[in-house]
């Protein structure tokens, strides 16, 4: 029997791959996704104007345009990062590299970049002129509810991809099945495009329902104006039945009357979405499911990735 | 009229596959298979891969054709206007596109068997009935290299020894005991004979050259030796079981793979410190780690650049610091697989004197290398591994340099090579005449000691 030695376990391994990956942030360009975050985030806010937590309709569009940033970014964190190096992983397993150690220290680095995404989106949304709400439903301040929440939606994506970056041999496959991945995460949101039946039930499975629930509630959606009903009707205005204009007869008594936004606000009530509740309980639940999918998909990582060795050679 | 076409159609269907299935009866008999295999759905093609030589393609097409058939099977149980229809045609139109694909890689594959040219896929992929018959009945059609394909694949995948085993060398305390028994691997549902009676025994302090061609096994007999790909055999290093210990002993055996496994966008100081921390034991302070990051730099010739990125480094100096992670934790025995790949003649020269200077330090060392002559000098012993008739890696030698030359009637190593390697390879194909003269020459040598 050979006498033991004791060698560096699962904690001190975790470090030492957390102290290459931060090399590699700044040797191996990593760093570029910071930038690219803000280019994204920049655009998306352009696009999306100041209509978000204003009325119903900008709400929606607008946190759907945030979610998607925040999967955007997720994605294409890690994506790449194991698959790239597979063979090297499996030679530094043979040498005595721990699997939970490695991904651990992936979640670890990646926390932090989707941190710093989080932050720069924020900032990018200040930037460019968005207008917060001031009430908060958990922490008492609106953007640190806010941040949690585009964090979470960052960091399960992430986590996610990390996963499928664990599953794939090559960068090529990765990069092929990723867009998929994506396409899958919008469709099914559930936000943008009404789905119904089985389609409907495949929602939960997506990290951008979760997210849009989380942001239009904590963006209290269902208090909002409608503006859409208004705004079509208005479009009818010159419509004329027997000689009488009666669309143009109701809105023109709305508007004289000063009552277009008691209008607007009462269009909201018809058009809430229990969904979107604002009630903390409504956040809680979101933000469990997508801890549930981070913890899912990191799992799913260290066991993906215990079957290295199985790689041909 | 629309009932009479359906009708028509069903009954084209079922007689277009019960003809492709007598067809195919009748070219896995010619292919000295089993012909029942025709009948099978799924089954049938991967058969044929066999013949064909493209197993796993076969394996792919079976693997999407089985679910294929389910999905179907399952959806006359649903209501035709359940959404779930929708979801069960997605996925049966996916498996089939796929099962089409790999089909038609085992079409072409055996188009080549039949030498035939590839074209012939595209009919078997329209009207497979056709071809198969034609294939299966006319004797026009008949396997051309079935000879290098299915003969061997039948014998390495169910022939017991077929000679007799080396004895085994009595178990020492010193050196690396070599004994494996077999080491087999699982391919779909047959099970593969990869190494067979691989009996010797290599003391300390030695330069071992791994000979053999492309497939005998080098990589395998590697991987079954430091434990990390585990055979039905014992192996002792220095008398402890490697497959026992091998939590412990996977820190006293370096393993450098052929290819530069390195992160090319990371420094060489800190490609071999992080290293250190891996190898080495808990508790190894920092400094102690300089110490030993660049006592083994300066024993590989690393002494300046420790600084730069690896992706600067030359090739030569890639495979040094590949090296100096296994060497950091000063390995008592140390594999390389191919350490001069890519290498020209004077750097392949100094890295293999490296490589005897760490041998002289006690520790064993075991290299492969495909261009063994400009270095032969340097060897203390040599394995030649060779792939038998059926296919299995087989010990054809084990001794030194001179003792090897003289053995194979061959004045170099390279022509050592060339003379086990198979005729399809280009070599002299007399690898089984070698692997029995060298058990009989063991078993002679075994019994005199005696």
């Amino acid at each position: 029997m050979t006498k033991k030695i004791r060698y560096n376990g699962r904690f001190r391994q975790t470090f030492i791959y957390l102290g290459k990956l931060l090399r590699m942030f700044i040797y191996q360009n990593d760093w570029k996704v910071l930038p690219m975050a803000a280019i994204i985030a920049g655009l998306v806010t352009f696009a999306v104007g100041n209509n978000i937590f204003k009325t119903q309709e900008g709400t929606l569009s607008g946190c759907f345009s945030l979610v998607c940033v925040c999967i955007w970014n997720g994605f294409f964190n890690s994506i790449q990062s194991v698959c790239r190096e597979r063979p090297i992983i499996k030679r530094e397993h043979r040498s005595g590299m721990y699997i939970s150690s490695y991904i651990v220290a992936h979640m670890l680095y990646q926390m932090m970049l989707c941190m710093a995404q989080t932050v720069i989106l924020i900032v990018i949304c200040n930037i460019a002129g968005m207008d917060f709400p001031d009430k908060s439903l958990i922490t008492g301040s609106f953007m640190a509810d806010f941040g949690i929440s585009l964090f979470l939606i960052t960091y399960a994506a992430d986590m996610l991809s990390l996963a499928l970056s664990c599953l794939v041999k090559n960068t090529t496959t990765a990069m092929t099945v990723m867009p998929f991945m994506l396409i899958f995460q919008l469709v099914f949101s559930g936000g943008l495009i009404y789905l119904e039946g089985p389609a409907e039930k495949l929602t939960s499975l997506t990290i951008a329902r979760w997210g849009l629930e989380d942001l239009c509630t904590l963006a209290d959606y269902n208090s909002q104006p409608m503006v859409t009903l208004w705004n079509t009707v208005f479009k009818f205005r010159a419509m004329e039945i027997d000689g009488y204009k009666p669309i143009e007869i109701l809105t023109d008594s709305i508007l004289q009357e000063g009552k277009l936004d008691q209008v607007l606000q009462e269009s909201g009530l018809y058009n809430t979405n229990p969904a979107y509740n604002y009630l903390p309980g409504t956040i809680w639940k979101c933000w469990a499911i997508l801890l549930v999918v981070i913890v899912v998909s990191s799992a799913a990582s260290i066991m993906l990735l215990q079957f290295i060795d199985r790689d041909k050679r | 009229m629309q009932y009479l076409m359906h009708e028509y159609s069903l009954l084209y269907q079922a007689a277009a596959w019960f003809l492709t299935a007598l067809g195919i009866w009748k070219i896995l008999e010619k292919c000295h298979q089993k012909g029942f295999w025709g009948l099978i759905p799924g089954f049938r093609y991967y058969k044929l891969a066999q013949a064909a030589g493209r197993e796993s393609e076969g394996v792919m097409a079976l693997v999407f054709e089985i679910p294929m058939y389910f999905l179907l099977a399952v959806s006359l149980f649903i209501p035709a206007d359940d959404p779930c229809q929708r979801f069960i045609s997605l996925a049966v139109i996916a498996c089939g596109l796929i099962m089409i694909i790999y089909k038609i890689r085992v079409t072409a594959g055996l188009a080549r068997t039949f030498g035939a040219t590839v074209l012939w896929s595209i009919l078997w992929a329209a009207i497979p009935y056709f071809p198969a018959l034609l294939w299966g009945y006319s004797r026009r059609y008949q396997p051309v290299n079935l000879g290098k394909v299915a003969e061997n694949e039948l014998l390495a995948g169910t022939a017991p020894a077929v000679l007799p085993a080396a004895l085994d060398h009595n178990a020492s305390d010193d050196g690396l005991v070599i004994h494996i028994r077999q080491r087999t691997a699982w391919d779909f549902l047959r099970r593969r004979y990869l190494l067979k009676d691989i009996n010797l025994t290599i003391p300390n302090g030695s330069l071992v050259l791994l000979l053999g061609g492309s497939g005998s096994g080098k990589t395998t007999l590697v991987n079954a030796i430091n434990g990390y790909e585990k055979a039905d055999a014992t192996i002792l290093l220095n008398g402890v079981d490697v497959y026992e210990n091998y939590e412990q002993m996977k820190y006293r055996i370096g393993y450098v793979p052929q290819q530069d496994l390195l992160r090319q966008n990371d420094t060489v100081n800190s490609t071999l410190q992080d290293a250190a921390k891996l190898r080495l034991p808990a508790g190894t302070n920092s400094s102690e780690i300089h110490n030993r990051v660049t006592e083994v730099m300066d024993s590989l010739g690393m002494t300046s650049g420790r600084s730069g990125l690896v992706a600067k480094k030359s090739g030569g100096q890639k495979k040094r610091i590949s090296i100096g992670m296994e060497l950091i934790s000063d390995p008592e025995l140390f594999i390389l697989d191919e350490p001069d790949s890519g290498l020209d003649g004077v750097i392949a020269r100094e890295l293999f004197e490296k490589l005897k200077e760490i041998a002289d330090t006690g520790k064993i060392v075991i290299t492969i290398t495909h261009i063994p002559d400009r270095v032969a000098d340097l060897f203390d012993y040599v394995i030649v591994l060779a792939r038998d008739s059926g296919r299995v890696g087989r010990l054809a030698f084990f001794g030194t340099p001179d003792q090897a030359r003289n053995f194979f009637g061959q004045p170099t190593m390279e022509r050592v090579v060339m003379c086990v390697n198979r005729k399809d390879e280009g070599g002299e194909g007399r690898a089984d005449e070698f692997i029995e003269k060298y058990a009989r020459m063991t078993m002679e040598s075994e019994a005199g000691n005696d």
